[in-house]
């Protein structure tokens, strides 16, 4: 639908201001990618979600 | 109460269950085997009717469907014979005769692919999709007749009526794959052949461990997000299970790179691509997931410059039906002498040339 902005384009164009978090957050998980379980990395993921948050609050 | 209703998505009972043409044909496989429901066909069909819809964005996706589709072309056109009636089996939007329309790509003077077929009928389940182009001029180009299927797993087709079977980026979401390839291969005539691509393979692996340990690390365990596909080495084997001869088995991998996660969804989504297996998870994907996706994708596959690389792998399979005029290896035991002596022999030969 013309005019009307998709909830995934609105949650990608937050995302995309949070590389920084996200990428930290991805080295974490990568560090041993063999061996990982529940909430692994719980503390690089809240700072990457408060960031989002924050930038779709702005939107 | 204002609720939302499916039921308009879901296609006429009569024309899912009764075939248009009701045609008795032999060509079960495997009796008693149980054919396991992998992808929901109810659901592929909704999907593929949806992203037809938008005309425009549907339009936009077709690169995929459009190069493997020129690659078919292009071993079609390897083979040195005049096709007088093809069947498109799984067209989507009738990708392959479009493809027919323009020039070769290693030959751009000598004229249409479409030369050495005269008619060519476009089959596939979804209308929508199916009609997609039908008022652009191609149509005008090629002998086109498109048929909507009831189903994409019973071909209502006489026994030996063409001369050439093609099928590119469909055979994927097939769950009986044995039977119909060898309707397939009944109908066909002799000494013909099918031509298909499907994915197959790592296709998107990126995708689908980026998912799991994105899965794994938030809820602690791991659902169904991309389907299971046939490996090249299935390939072999199916076809010569359906009763094909002289196989051609093939692999050609196509990267795409994707700004972000979201706009590679977005386009799988608009292709008609997305998630169809039953044991899917009914709710939409976590937002945590998919922000956790993102950054692990980043990390564990991202290109240098930023981008995303995506893996479509491409397995081209070419089968003839057997006839009787077929070149056939000689019997066992018909040498008229010994390849071992033969090749020492060279060998030895060789040897002394060096010296």
């Amino acid at each position: 639908m013309p005019g009307r902005t998709r909830p995934i384009d609105k949650f990608a164009a937050a995302a995309a201001k949070c590389s920084k978090e996200g990428s930290q957050y991805g080295k974490c998980i990568m560090a041993d990618y063999n061996n990982v379980y529940k909430d692994k990395c719980l503390t690089e993921f809240l700072k990457l979600k408060e960031c989002y948050l924050a930038a779709y609050k702005r939107q | 109460m204002n609720t939302f209703s499916v039921r308009a998505f879901i296609p006429p009972l009569s024309r899912r269950c009764i075939p248009l043409r009701a045609t008795r044909q032999y060509a079960v496989q495997a009796s008693g085997a149980p054919t396991l429901e992998i992808f929901s066909h109810q659901q592929k069909w909704m999907q593929k009717e949806r992203a037809a819809t938008d005309t425009e964005a549907s339009r936009r996706v077709d690169y995929l469907r459009d190069e493997a589709a020129s690659r078919l072309c292009e071993r079609l056109m390897d083979i040195n014979r005049h096709f007088p009636h093809v069947l498109d089996l799984g067209a989507n939007a009738c990708n392959i005769a479009r493809m027919l329309t323009l020039p070769s790509e290693d030959s751009p003077s000598a004229g249409p692919r479409s030369k050495s077929v005269s008619k060519i009928t476009s089959a596939d389940s979804s209308e929508t999709l199916l009609y997609r182009d039908s008022d652009l001029p191609f149509n005008m180009e090629v002998d086109i007749h498109r048929e909507v299927l009831s189903t994409s797993e019973n071909l209502p087709y006489e026994a030996n009526t063409f001369d050439a079977v093609l099928s590119s980026l469909s055979l994927h979401w097939i769950n009986d794959l044995p039977s119909v390839l060898t309707q397939v291969n009944n109908i066909l005539k002799p000494d013909c052949p099918f031509i298909g691509v499907m994915m197959g393979g790592d296709s998107l692996f990126e995708l689908r461990t980026s998912l799991q340990l994105a899965e794994l690390d938030r809820r602690g365990g791991v659902s169904t997000h991309t389907s299971p596909l046939a490996d090249v080495r299935d390939v072999g084997g199916l076809l010569q299970r359906a009763g094909f001869n002289l196989l051609t088995v093939d692999v050609d991998d196509i990267v795409v790179d994707f700004p972000d996660t979201f706009s590679m969804m977005k386009d799988l989504q608009t292709m008609g691509e997305s998630n169809a297996v039953v044991a899917r998870e009914k709710a939409a994907i976590q937002r945590d997931v998919l922000l956790a996706a993102e950054g692990i994708y980043r990390e564990l596959h991202g290109n240098e410059d930023g981008t995303l690389p995506a893996t479509f792998r491409l397995i081209y399979m070419i089968g003839w039906k057997p006839s009787p005029s077929q070149a056939k290896p000689l019997e066992r035991g018909s040498g008229l002498f010994s390849i071992k002596d033969f090749l020492e022999n060279k060998k030895k030969s060789d040897d002394e040339g060096k010296k």
